[in-house]
């Protein structure tokens, strides 16, 4: 396994190992994914959008009552893709 | 790409901090209120049927079981501002046969009715859902099913004269305990 430049970056790595914890088709809201990662609005957004282009991560917005809500969750190709970069983390982790 | 030993080291410890953050808040987000709710149903339901007889268990049940959900309802649609979590049909048809053949058993099996019978077996009814919720989604759902069909029982077969002193202390005390498990105890 290699690993994934996109996913490596330390932003988006927290943000796929936290969504990827969640079980596949669970949604949560940006607000609530920015503060329990304590990023700030531009910086999530920004990685959201990386991440989003690279087809790890799903974005759906729509209103609650009247208000714009931004959901997010992983597609099956960024969980793939997080356990590979997982692994070779691992594997050179272990290496002696 | 190529990184080193060290530089691994530190990407796996900011994994497994996002991953640990995120299942505990996620999970306190998710179960508490409900438990703490219920329990506190349970506790006036128990006070209720203690203090004011059987005239006040058909008076008030009824009516604290549908504030009770209607009160569920309320908190799931304030977390499904955060957090929403996928449909399981298949674990609902499960409940609902749990369900179903549940209240079939009582026209069959005809129980002397005793209001204390009713809520015992209503509350079992309850611990198998927790008790199916719990194989199926998360272990401490098992746990709190069983401790609750257990205090049920003994309630019935030894306390029965203080039996709803004691849904009230053990029963309601277990779901909120339960609540509080959940929101600060849970790692």
């Amino acid at each position: 396994m290699a690993l994934d430049a996109i996913i490596h970056q330390p932003a988006r790595l927290q943000i796929m190992a936290a969504l990827c914890q969640l079980k596949p088709r669970t949604r949560v809201d940006f607000g609530f994914l920015k503060e329990k990662l304590g990023l700030t609005d531009g910086n999530l957004g920004a990685h959201l959008l990386a991440l989003e282009e690279a087809d790890y991560i799903a974005v759906e917005k729509t209103f609650v009552g009247r208000r714009p809500k931004t959901f997010l969750q992983t597609t099956a190709k960024g969980r793939t893709a997080f356990a590979g970069h997982v692994t070779a983390l691992q594997s050179i982790f272990n290496q002696t | 790409m190529n990184i080193s030993k060290e530089e691994a080291a530190v990407a796996l410890a900011t994994v497994g901090r996002s991953q640990a953050v995120l299942r505990q808040a996620f999970r306190a987000h998710c179960g508490h209120w409900h438990l703490w709710l219920w329990g506190g149903v349970w506790v006036v339901m128990a006070l209720t049927a203690h203090f004011g007889g059987p005239p006040a268990v058909a008076r008030y049940f009824l009516p604290l079981s549908i504030a009770g959900g209607l009160a569920s309802g309320l908190i799931a649609f304030i977390q499904g501002r955060h957090v929403r979590l996928p449909m399981d049909w298949r674990f609902l048809r499960l409940l609902g046969a749990l369900l179903g053949f549940g209240l079939i058993w009582p026209l069959v099996l005809r129980p002397a009715p005793s209001n204390e019978l009713v809520f015992a077996y209503l509350g079992l009814l309850v611990a198998q859902l927790y008790v199916a919720a719990g194989l199926w989604f998360d272990m401490y759902l098992l746990w709190l099913g069983l401790i609750l069909a257990a205090l049920l029982l003994i309630g019935l077969w030894f306390f029965l004269p203080v039996f709803w002193i004691w849904i009230a202390v053990f029963g309601g005390g277990a779901l909120i305990g339960g609540g509080c498990y959940v929101r600060w105890g849970w790692r």
